[in-house]
């Protein structure tokens, strides 16, 4: 059981639109990121690693190939079964944070448990934790609006944290963030890792890079494994 | 994921949009109170109607003189015969009239009627005991004259409500007392019910009631009649007693085509079969209005709902990336739009219902039932229907369509 990886990509593809005018977003994918694993990948922007987060966070379907999350093939299931997926399985941290307007940050936290179908006192106290996990726990009456962003991403990593799911899904987690707020985010995300959290993330930026343990570049739809010694060398030449 | 955070959710969307929610519902709150509005108002007019006629007297036909040949520059050379006891008595004769139960053939003349404090004017109708049945009057205090008092010529009279007042005092019931008919010394033997300024004609109240005899013999003398009034033997008979009646002073009186005829027949069943027309046509028109308004409303639901998922498309696109299941979304915007429909549709009954407790005039308007309960149905069903579209266009949505919305 433990063998199984959380996420394992075979020969992915990813093609938008068709004949003359087809972009191939991913091209032949293969990537098995293992339980504990903090992955970071990069690449320019148009490379296609967005389009490979939100196929693994179930939000879009690859033209073909497999995707097996937690051994079981994605594309067998209905749209039904992947909501729970998604629900149960996959935490997904945006780069706009992609808060609930006019809704409570503790609300927001509550809402994957919501779809969960916890009820209402156990959201409540699971949700609170979260939120004190992050450091909001005196901030859970707030509105998105009353929040800052580092705040308001705080708020998305808690709400994604709060399902327990086998795997945390960041893309750009600190894109739109101050320097001081991506501190706090990237401290966040040291702590959950250290924890055993799986994780993979998308960044620009190479000191986020460097605090993962591993690093894949994706080039025109093409995915890399970055060795120890291109690894410096791709961290630089993506974010020089 | 249960029924009540569906609703939760639904309810929290509507309250983020007051204004907008509120204006929705008014589409849907004028249309059911019209529905509800005009429906009680055609019935109303019915039954206002339908009184009346029955105010006429239930089965009765009456007969009344008219100039012969109603069409214009009519110059054929009989002039018309009046109407005479002996037509009377053929009508009433069952071998030519099987279907005729009663009738009462009707003298009437203005007089002066006095008593020794005050006098006003009044019209006395000298007929027979089925006068009370035929003109479906009743009596307020006293008797009806009687067959007796009809074969002995009797002096008796019954007065109406204004005769009574006008001549004895507000509120006097003068029985046994003397009234002056032109002089003519009457004794009242009852007081006859208010009836009100009933068909329009004459004002029944003004009416002094004696018998046939005793208005000949000393008012009007032994000529032609004002009128005969004939009662059928039931409702369903009232068109061939009818139909007796005109082949009975077709003949008598000579007539070869109807449009000659120098008398006319009118009855509750005819007045009730013309207004019937005019009323289902009516109340036609009212619910096709009401209808119009309501699909106006559900219309109204269905564009809020569309601009409203369209504006909330990132929103479906986040629930659905924390795991929101279709069902879950279509619920939402479903119960959304059903509780703008049946909300407003339960304002609108009882801003419909409030409505109806103005009175219009001579009448009310009559809540139908029916109509309340089909326009609560069909609210529901603007919800589910009118909503439904856009609600299944948002569970439809794939997440990230729409999370890329802006």
């Amino acid at each position: 059981m433990t063998d199984v990886p959380v996420l394992d990509v075979r020969a992915m593809s990813k093609v938008y639109g068709a004949g003359e005018t087809a972009v191939h977003a991913l091209r032949d994918v293969d990537l098995v990121v293992r339980r504990g694993e903090y992955v970071a990948v990069i690449g320019q922007s148009g490379s296609g690693k967005s389009t490979l987060l939100n196929i693994l966070g179930c939000l879009d379907a690859p033209t073909s190939g497999h995707y097996l999350l937690e051994g079981l093939d994605v594309a067998d299931l209905d749209e039904r079964q992947q909501s729970i997926l998604r629900n149960r399985q996959i935490g997904f941290i945006f780069q706009s944070f992609n808060l609930i307007p006019r809704t409570t940050a503790l609300a927001n936290v509550e809402l994957p448990l919501v779809y969960a179908g916890v009820s209402r006192r156990v959201r409540r106290e699971r949700a609170r934790a979260a939120l004190d996990l992050v450091g909001l726990g005196t901030r859970e009456d707030h509105r998105p609006n009353e929040l800052s962003g580092g705040q308001q991403q705080r708020v998305a990593v808690a709400r994604a944290l709060v399902t327990t799911p086998a795997l945390l899904l960041a893309d750009e987690p600190t894109g739109n963030l101050d320097s001081a707020s991506t501190a706090d985010v990237l401290g966040l995300f040291d702590s959950l890792h250290r924890a055993g959290r799986t994780i993979v993330l998308i960044t620009h930026d190479d000191e986020v890079a460097a605090r993962a343990d591993r690093i894949v570049v994706v080039t025109d739809g093409v995915l890399r494994e970055a060795t120890p010694a291109t690894r410096a060398e791709a961290v630089g030449r993506v974010t020089r | 994921m249960n029924v009540v955070e569906v609703v939760r959710f639904a309810v929290a969307g509507l309250l983020a949009n007051r204004l907008r929610s509120l204006l929705t519902m008014l589409g849907i709150i004028i249309g059911i109170a019209a529905v509800i509005l005009l429906t009680a108002l055609g019935n109303g007019a019915a039954q206002y109607i339908q009184g009346q006629i029955t105010g006429l007297g239930a089965n009765s036909i009456t007969i009344i003189p008219r100039a012969a040949g109603g069409s214009a520059g009519s110059t054929s050379g009989a002039s018309a015969r009046p109407l005479t006891t002996e037509d009377a008595a053929a009508i009433a004769d069952p071998q030519g009239a099987p279907d005729v139960a009663f009738v009462a053939p009707v003298v009437q003349t203005s007089v002066d009627a006095a008593s020794g404090r005050s006098s006003t004017t009044a019209t006395v109708v000298g007929s027979t005991p089925d006068y009370f049945p035929g003109s479906n009057t009743r009596i307020a205090a006293g008797r009806a004259y009687d067959a007796a008092d009809l074969a002995a010529a009797r002096k008796v009279a019954l007065v109406g409500r204004t005769v009574a007042d006008d001549v004895f005092g507000p509120g006097s019931t003068p029985l046994g007392q003397e009234i002056l008919l032109d002089n003519v010394p009457f004794q009242v033997v009852g007081v006859l019910e208010a009836r009100g300024q009933g068909g329009g004609l004459a004002n029944p109240d003004q009416n002094v009631l004696a018998p046939l005899t005793a208005v000949q013999s000393s008012l009007t003398g032994y000529g032609n009649l004002s009128q005969i009034v004939v009662g059928a033997r039931s409702t369903d008979a009232q068109a061939a007693a009818e139909s007796e009646i005109n082949s009975i002073l077709d003949r008598r009186h000579g007539i070869a085509a109807p449009d000659d005829r120098d008398y006319q027949v009118i009855s509750s069943r005819q007045l009730a079969q013309v207004l019937d027309q005019t009323l289902s046509a009516f109340s036609l028109l009212l619910a096709a209005i009401a209808a119009i308004s309501l699909v106006v409303g559900g219309i109204g639901i269905t564009n809020i709902m569309l601009v409203s998922v369209t504006e909330r498309t990132r929103e479906i696109g986040i629930r659905k990336a924390l795991g929101a299941p279709p069902s879950a979304i279509l619920g939402q915007f479903l119960v959304e739009s059903v509780i703008l429909s049946v909300l407003g549709g339960l304002i609108g009954v009882a801003v419909g219902t409030a409505g109806t407790l103005i009175p219009l005039g001579d009448f009310r308007p009559v809540v139908v039932p029916s109509a309340v309960v089909l326009a609560v149905g069909v609210s529901v069903a603007i919800g589910v229907f009118f909503g439904g579209y856009p609600a299944r266009r948002a569970a439809r949505l794939r997440p990230i369509e729409a999370l890329r919305r802006e």
